[in-house]
């Protein structure tokens, strides 16, 4: 190195800018833009404008009756005279235990499952496998799932069936204690069983993160070199990286257990049910006065969401306090074998669980004749699936139209927002605001907003029903499209725009032709996951059309109860393929599409290489 | 993310069938004479659209109307929607919501399936257009001016607000099988019914009182428990009335619910549950509205071959269903068309059929026509399905402000079941 | 043409990274060295128009006078190369080149196929049109990746660390292809690296950076 001829080597750090000259920072990157920028931040504030604006006008619309404001009815002045009535009503307090308990109780079950079978398999190739023996309860809605059990496990379900013998036992009435029981048993049993998997993929995607990912590597090597085993490794090492960034996808899941209406409906308690279910009954009661102690009941169940994620962070210390106790008494095991051993009880479990849900349903669809204990129908036929799909159409075709239009605009949205501000950087208003706004929606119970929200639709645009279960649809797609998306672009290697802009291409000729082809796996399955939220919506659905445009859910619902447990297994059947085939269908394309053409090639051999593209 | 790994699914593509919502034109049509074709080229723009409200929890139910549809479609033009519907009174206050916000001539439901209370409650809220029932041809065919149960709904005169559709009464039906095996005699009365469930513990239920079959079975102890006491039914309720017939109500249902299903901690939020746990056989014995949806259900598989129907002894209660017209119901003159269509002989005796739906006409079979008779007498027996030769008395629903009381007083003794 | 640095300062928040006063002459290969977080990259970044906060920068980077703090990047005329090749996987090689051709120079997608055949046969990658670019080799794709930077015709280059990954053997072979490249059509160009045998290479000045 004898030709240096450095010029100028700092070593100097200033601590205030130099005024005097030009600084070139935000300027730089908005001439860099131009249009496309300009779209691409309109659109975020768009789509914060739509996360916001329903919730708070939801919020805003279930406030004023609970505070004795409801025009409609003569009612208009303030005061706390519904709340008193509300607390008077036969059994409320053990409506809001039961929410509240179902919720926390299944939402630290469903996260300590996660987190067993991930320490478990998060270094083996059975990870993989794990995921999809956990997607269809991963893709299934709530509505499905809380059905599915009620085959598996009422006293003539088919593991009663299962297990017994005399072929002329008449099924028992008063022994299966998993349904409708008071303590909310069963309302925890299928919480867990739909939420562990999306607990269990939210820490896998976020495992995934290149940055973290390679710490985990590292903590890994490190660990094992201090001979941790690899289970005391994730508790102790992993988890801690790992938790802090799945809390808030973990706070959305313990809302939605403390608020959600269709398990309990399907297969909780009545006497009485959980706060929730109430809150849908008052609301739908004749009697419109009845919508003051509804609204109430929907600030209380805000409330129970308040506290109860104040329970599930003081759980979260509890954990993290001993846990530090735990880490410093620097035990190389932890109960290993235990670990496992539920790890692998879960799993098959879960195995157990799919395939005679699988095989229960399916038969029930097809099944003439299947008495008591018999475990194989004594015929099949087709009649239930022809009356299915003579009356499915209509909610078919709802349900895709609704859900493709929300799916395909919410990533569009999504998409540019993405584009509008390099992730992790700016500190401009809407960056700040958006990851609360992203959970607004996710952490306001729906019973609350939603029935809010309506009432402003009523005053507002009445006929567009469409356009009000399409804005209740996108509050809760957006989320999701976001959060999948958000994931893939930090994986994204930006060094490809980069490289193309300086190639002389428009900010908008390497979105189109760069970002998106590069990033179509993700999006597509973006895409599908936003189509499977919008299949599985039950309540913003029901509320915001009136029950006007029925969808696949809210019909699957309404047959829950219905007379037929054909039809009603036929349809968690359609509730199942869906989104499946949402998935597929991206699985599909993203192989297919933009694909560099091979029809020319004849002499090239390996003419289709793997890509390497994250998915 | 996994799951798109997952195998491939032969895929049903639902080409995007483009659902175009109808929207209802604001014109408020003047109300047209007897019934108008309003019509005749179905393919314009102009397609009238009528909105059908209506319980939507039975599959019969379901495709007949979808059946009516088409006919409706293909004679006069219409198109009716069926909007299904998990309980009545949702269409009941969705009304009533838009009558509180002044939406007086362009409302989203024209027809809605009604009776008793919610009818109670349209009436007394104005819900419904008056004296509109005149204007349909074919509602002379039930006979009005002799038969009183078309114009009064649970004591209530209807005024030309909603035409009857279907008439129904209690039927209780049971697993032959289960009382075979039990050796005890199927129940024929309200104390037997107790024995019954006190020897043959969780067999039996009935649906929480917020439900239509639910309360009628609170009816029917009621007033079969209080035979002497039978024309308190009849006016409107008291609390001297309420007090006299309770006590022995209470004193059932006391010894009753510990019997029951679940040890009548859970009940059925909806009747048609009761169908469903009798078909698992968790059930032994359960009643229903509608004695023609049993023999369906067998032959649909819902319920197996060994059910059989019967009518109490003690008597049963039965009444009319009706069709409601709303004040503010934009398409008034399409949608007495329909209903017009509805008392028709044809569809009345379609709907009548057990493989239809099996719903007793209201027509009065002796102002019809041989031809139109003949229509309905093609019913074959089913061994799951009631026999008519048997007769039974029949109990009148009482008043129906005895419904809210009847529910209000349970809600009260044995709390809120939502 | 020219690549002028004058009194360029990059600050990350208000601290001074680095400051820099150079001019790079056509077909100069000017190489910057340094540690690890002495801002080699950022300095590129700069160059190419792609700070972010919260980096910033004052002074001008001009090309013949022609100040570039004022344009977009892909206005600036100032190609990149990483470590990685970085070829659109979703295009085939032709296309991957093609992508960088000036519109305005080839009136036709068959004037550009013309144009890429004779890349490719001047650095002996015949044929190679309508390869999967994952099927390529490592050098191949080097090669490659500055075809198409060349492709756009960049009025500079910027290098960073382009040869780092590729073998000791191959590295060698690449880097004098490159640089005879550049040279050839007189474009001056950074490059940033961690090898002194790229700068001795390289043959311009070399500037070392202090870590801070």
């Amino acid at each position: 190195m004898s030709n240096f001829n450095s010029q100028s080597t700092p070593r100097s750090r200033p601590q205030s800018k130099p005024l005097s000259k030009p600084l070139y920072k935000n300027r730089n990157r908005s001439l860099a833009q131009g249009h496309f920028n300009r779209i691409a931040v309109c659109a975020k504030w768009l789509l914060l404008c739509l996360l916001i604006i329903p919730v708070a006008a939801g919020v805003i619309g279930v406030f004023l009756p609970a505070m004795g404001y409801f025009p409609a009815i003569g009612a208009n002045q303030f005061d706390f005279r519904v709340f008193a009535a509300l607390f008077d009503v036969a059994g409320i307090h053990t409506m809001m235990w039961l929410s509240l308990f179902t919720g926390v109780v299944a939402t630290v079950i469903a996260a300590l499952f996660a987190f067993v079978l991930l320490s478990v398999f998060y270094r083996s190739q059975m990870l993989s496998r794990l995921q999809i023996v956990l997607s269809p309860f991963l893709v299934l809605p709530h509505a499905g799932a809380a059905i599915a059990l009620v085959f598996l496990l009422s006293p003539s379900g088919f593991f009663a069936r299962l297990f017994t013998f005399n072929s002329s036992a008449i099924a028992s009435a008063n022994e299966g204690v998993f349904l409708f029981d008071s303590y909310g048993i069963s309302i925890i049993l299928a919480l867990v069983l739909k939420e562990t998997p999306f607990v269990l993929l939210m820490a896998i995607s976020v495992m995934s993160q290149p940055l973290i990912r390679e710490k985990i590597n590292g903590y890994f090597k490190a660990g094992t070199a201090l001979g941790y085993s690899p289970i005391a490794i994730f508790f102790k090492l992993v988890l801690p990286i790992v938790f802090p960034q799945i809390r808030l996808p973990l706070l959305a899941v313990l809302v939605f257990a403390v608020s959600n209406v269709e398990i309990p409906l399907i297969l909780g308690p009545n006497d009485p049910s959980t706060l929730a279910v109430a809150v849908l009954h008052w609301f739908n009661h004749i009697d419109l006065s009845m919508r003051l102690q509804a609204s109430s009941a929907a600030v209380v169940q805000v409330g129970i969401a308040v506290f109860a994620i104040i329970v599930m962070l003081a759980v979260e210390k509890g954990f993290t306090f001993y846990g530090k106790k735990w880490l410093q008494r620097g035990k190389r095991h932890v109960t290993d074998k235990a670990i496992s051993a539920i790890a692998y009880l879960l799993l098959i479990a879960y195995v157990v669980l799919v395939v005679s849900a699988i095989y229960t349903l399916v038969a029930f669809s097809f099944a003439k004749q299947w008495t008591f204990p018999n475990i194989i129908p004594a015929d099949v036929t087709m009649v239930h699936w022809n009356t299915v799909l003579d009356a499915v159409l209509t909610p078919l075709s709802n349900t895709v139209l609704l859900g493709v239009s929300v799916s395909f605009s919410a990533l569009v949205l999504v998409l540019l927002t993405l584009e509008s501000e390099p992730l992790n950087t700016g500190k401009t208003r809407a960056s700040l605001l958006l990851p609360t706004a992203l959970f607004l929606p996710l952490l306001v119970p729906g019973v609350a907003f939603l029935y809010g929200l309506v009432w402003f639709q009523q005053l507002i645009l009445k006929d567009a029903v469409w356009f009000h279960v399409y804005v209740a649809h996108m509050v809760y797609v957006i989320p999701y499209v976001y959060l999948s998306l958000a994931v893939a672009y930090r994986k994204f290697d930006n060094r490809y725009v980069m490289v193309a802009l300086s190639l002389g291409k428009s900010p908008m000729g390497v979105f189109f032709l760069v970002k998106l082809p590069l990033l179509i796996g993700p999006i597509l399955v973006a895409f599908a996951l936003g189509l499977a939220i919008s299949f599985s919506q039950y309540l913003p659905t029901l509320l915001t059309t009136g029950g006007a445009i029925s969808t696949v859910t809210t019909e699957a619902v309404a047959l829950a109860a219905g007379s037929s447990a054909r039809l009603s297994a036929a349809y968690v059947v359609i509730q199942a393929v869906m989104p499946l085939c949402g998935f597929g269908l991206a699985w599909w394309l993203s192989n297919i599409l933009f694909k560099p053409s091979t029809t020319k090639i004849s002499t090239n051999k390996s003419s289709t290489g793997k890509s390497v593209r994250s998915v | 993310m996994a799951f798109v790994r997952l195998a491939c699914l032969t895929i049903l593509i639902i080409a995007g069938s483009a659902y175009a919502d109808s929207l209802v034109n604001g014109s408020d049509n003047p109300i047209a004479g007897p019934v108008v074709n309003p019509q005749t080229n179905p393919k314009t723009d102009a397609n009238p659209v009528v909105r059908f409200h209506a319980w939507g929890g039975s599959a019969q139910v379901n495709s007949y109307l979808k059946w009516v549809a088409d006919r409706v479609e293909r004679k006069h033009g219409i198109a009716l929607k069926h909007v299904k519907l998990a309980d009545t009174s949702d269409a009941v206050s969705r009304v009533l919501a838009e009558k509180a916000a002044d939406n007086l001539h362009n409302g989203s439901v024209d027809l809605i399936w009604i009776n008793g209370e919610n009818f109670a409650a349209m009436k007394k809220n104005a819900l419904l257009a008056k004296g509109w029932v005149g204007d349909i041809a074919n509602f002379a065919l039930t006979n009005p001016d002799s038969n009183s149960a078309m114009v009064t709904d649970f004591g209530e005169p209807t005024l030309g607000m909603e035409a009857p559709w279907g008439k129904a009464s209690m039927v209780f039906y049971y697993r032959k099988s289960h009382f075979d095996s039990y050796n005890k005699p199927v129940p024929q009365t309200i104390h037997a019914l107790l024995q019954f469930s006190q020897q043959q513990p969780g067999r039996f239920t009935y649906p929480v009182v917020t439900d239509y079959l639910g309360i009628s079975f609170i009816k029917y102890a009621a007033i079969a428990l209080n035979s002497s006491n039978q024309s308190l039914f009849y006016k409107p309720v008291t609390q001297n009335a309420l007090e006299k017939i309770t006590p022995s109500l209470w004193t059932y249902l006391d010894a009753l619910h510990p019997t029951m299903w679940r040890n009548g901690e859970y009940m059925v939020r909806q009747a048609s549950q009761l169908q469903r746990l009798i078909g698992s056989g968790e059930l032994s014995l359960a009643f229903s509205f509608t004695a023609a949806e049993i023999p369906s259900a067998v032959e649909r598989f819902d319920l197996p071959r060994d059910v059989r129907t019967f009518a109490m002894s003690d008597g049963s209660l039965a009444n009319v269903h009706f069709i409601g017209l709303t004040f503010n119901s934009p398409n008034q003159a399409a949608a007495k068309t329909v209903v017009n269509f509805l008392l028709s002989p044809k569809a009345q005796a379609k709907k009548q059929r057990l493989q239809v739906w099996g719903d007793d006409t209201v027509l009065d079979t002796n102002l019809l026509s041989p031809s139109q008779k003949s229509m309905f007498e093609t019913q074959q027996s089913h061994p799951s399905a009631l026999d008519k030769s048997q007769s039974t008395p029949l109990y009148a629903e009482p008043h129906a402000s005895w419904t809210d009381a009847l529910r209000q007083a349970w809600e009260e003794r044995y709390g809120a079941r939502y | 043409m020219a690549l002028t640095l004058r009194e360029l300062e990059i600050f990350k928040g208000s601290a001074l990274l680095l400051s820099l006063d150079v001019t790079v002459d056509e077909g100069e290969i000017l190489t910057v060295m340094g540690p690890s977080g002495s801002g080699k990259s950022t300095l590129l970044q700069a160059i190419a128009g792609h700070l972010d906060t919260p980096f910033s920068f004052s002074g001008s980077i001009s090309i013949d006078g022609t100040n570039l703090a004022s344009q977009p990047p892909h206005r600036r005329g100032v190609g990149v190369m990483f470590q990685d090749a970085l070829l659109f996987e979703h295009m085939t090689v032709e296309q991957n080149i093609m992508f960088a051709m000036p519109s305005a120079k080839y009136q036709t997608k068959s004037r550009k196929r013309e144009a890429v055949a004779k890349l490719l046969h001047a650095v002996e990658l015949d044929e190679m049109q309508h390869r999967v670019v994952t099927t390529l080799s490592g050098g191949q794709q080097s090669r490659i990746s500055l075809l198409r930077t060349l492709a756009a015709e960049p009025q500079a280059v910027l290098l960073d660390e382009p040869f780092s990954k590729l073998d000791t053997a191959l590295r060698q072979h690449i880097r004098e292809w490159t640089f005879t490249q550049l040279r050839e059509r007189n474009i001056p160009a950074l490059l940033v690296t961690h090898d002194s045998a790229d700068a001795v290479s390289a043959g311009g000045q070399a500037i070392e950076l202090s870590s801070c």
